[in-house]
């Protein structure tokens, strides 16, 4: 059976109109918020910028490994849950679908329209997506640019491979690391990303 | 019902919306990570960073929110809706207590940031709801028709330090 997107997006819509009496929405063993992505972007991007010259390398490496901690742990949960064995477990029939189901849930967060192009077990994660949000909030806020600015999408795509090819959790983390070649803040048609074993 | 979160929560394709406005849905350890990395590395500048971008983002988000329900035109119905979103947004629970045009006293009983903070790091020494002070400050101007920035918001309890409720003031600047 293939990965049904439209019925984890339904169930991440449902789902999140669902509150309990602290005001907090558990939703695939997770504690989710919605919140503009004016937000997110403004973090990031000003982040990079109060870093300052020369500190551009250690910004982008925080942002990206903030996110694939928070990849692997989010996703580790997502796959624990009681709405993934129920949703998208049935669903998958082999190792490999899980990176389906997780690309699923990602484009029902809203992050972008994420489309695995290549993967290769135990080696290699391709993924494209040509309206990711973070790409779309630099180059309204700040135009173009030289490198890729999706820090988000970048750490989760590493994290999805330390997920399913690292070490149990939670000793898998940074096993595998994403590269970003393409991004539409560089004037590509879409941004790629390419998570491929850690080097260190 | 002041308003129909059904239809306010909307979906084109892959995108998510507000009030029309594009949103994510990012769970604890996200925005939990971004709020210590930025104050690991920033000390105040990530904080102050962390309070202006959610003071922005609410302040345009809830003027799109009344824009968009322009019924609502007492303060008493905007302080309800301002409340009434924080919630169905996953933030947590609000209480304006007592708030005025001059600033006034603001009460959360628990909050996404204060469960996500204490999940992944435990008590803090210091008051943490940055996220939470910016977006007060964002809405509190929006609702007594101020221009950005015009209020400032102290936390002088915080339940990231085990205190039983997170106690905001808001002032004028």
């Amino acid at each position: 059976m293939a990965i049904d997107g439209i019925k984890i997006i339904h169930a991440v819509m449902e789902g999140s109109l669902i509150r309990d009496r602290k005001g907090i929405i558990p939703l695939f063993g997770v504690y989710l918020s919605l919140f503009f992505v004016q937000y997110y972007n403004r973090l990031s991007f000003d982040f990079e910028k109060k870093m300052g010259k020369g500190r551009e390398d250690e910004a982008e490496a925080l942002l990206i490994e903030a996110a694939q901690e928070c990849g692997y742990a989010t996703f580790h949960g997502i796959r624990n849950s009681w709405e993934w064995d129920e949703i998208v477990g049935p669903m998958i029939e082999n190792k490999e679908d899980q990176i389906l189901g997780f690309t699923a849930v990602a484009v029902a967060f809203g992050w972008g329209d994420l489309e695995v192009k290549e993967l290769i077990a135990k080696e290699k994660l391709v993924i494209q997506v040509s309206d990711s949000y973070e790409a779309t909030g630099y180059i309204k806020r700040h135009g173009s640019a030289n490198s890729g600015k999706c820090y988000m999408l970048r750490g989760v795509a590493g994290a999805f491979m330390d997920l399913l090819y690292g070490d149990d959790y939670p000793d898998g983390l940074f096993a595998f690391s994403a590269e970003e070649p393409l991004c539409r803040v560089k004037g590509d048609p879409y941004c790629e990303f390419i998570a491929q074993r850690s080097s260190y | 019902m002041l308003i129909d979160w059904r239809s306010d929560l909307a979906r084109d394709g892959h995108r998510v919306f507000i009030s029309g406005l594009p949103i994510a849905m990012h769970c604890h350890h996200y925005n939990i990570n971004l709020h210590k990395t930025l104050e690991d590395t920033l000390r105040e500048g990530g904080v102050q960073l962390l309070y202006k971008a959610a003071e922005e983002a609410s302040f345009i988000g809830f003027q799109s929110f009344l824009n968009q329900y322009d019924r609502i035109k007492t303060i008493k119905s905007k302080l309800e809706l301002a409340a009434t979103i924080y919630q169905n947004c996953g933030l947590g629970i609000i209480h304006f207590k007592k708030v005025g045009p001059h600033g006034g006293e603001i009460v959360s009983l628990s909050s996404h940031h204060v469960t996500g903070w204490l999940a992944k790091h435990g008590r803090r020494k210091t008051p943490g709801c940055h996220f939470a002070r910016g977006w007060i400050a964002g809405v509190m101007a929006v609702i007594y028709d101020r221009q950005l920035g015009y209020y400032t918001v102290e936390e002088q309890a915080c339940k990231m330090m085990r205190s039983n409720e997170c106690i905001f003031r808001v002032m004028e600047n």
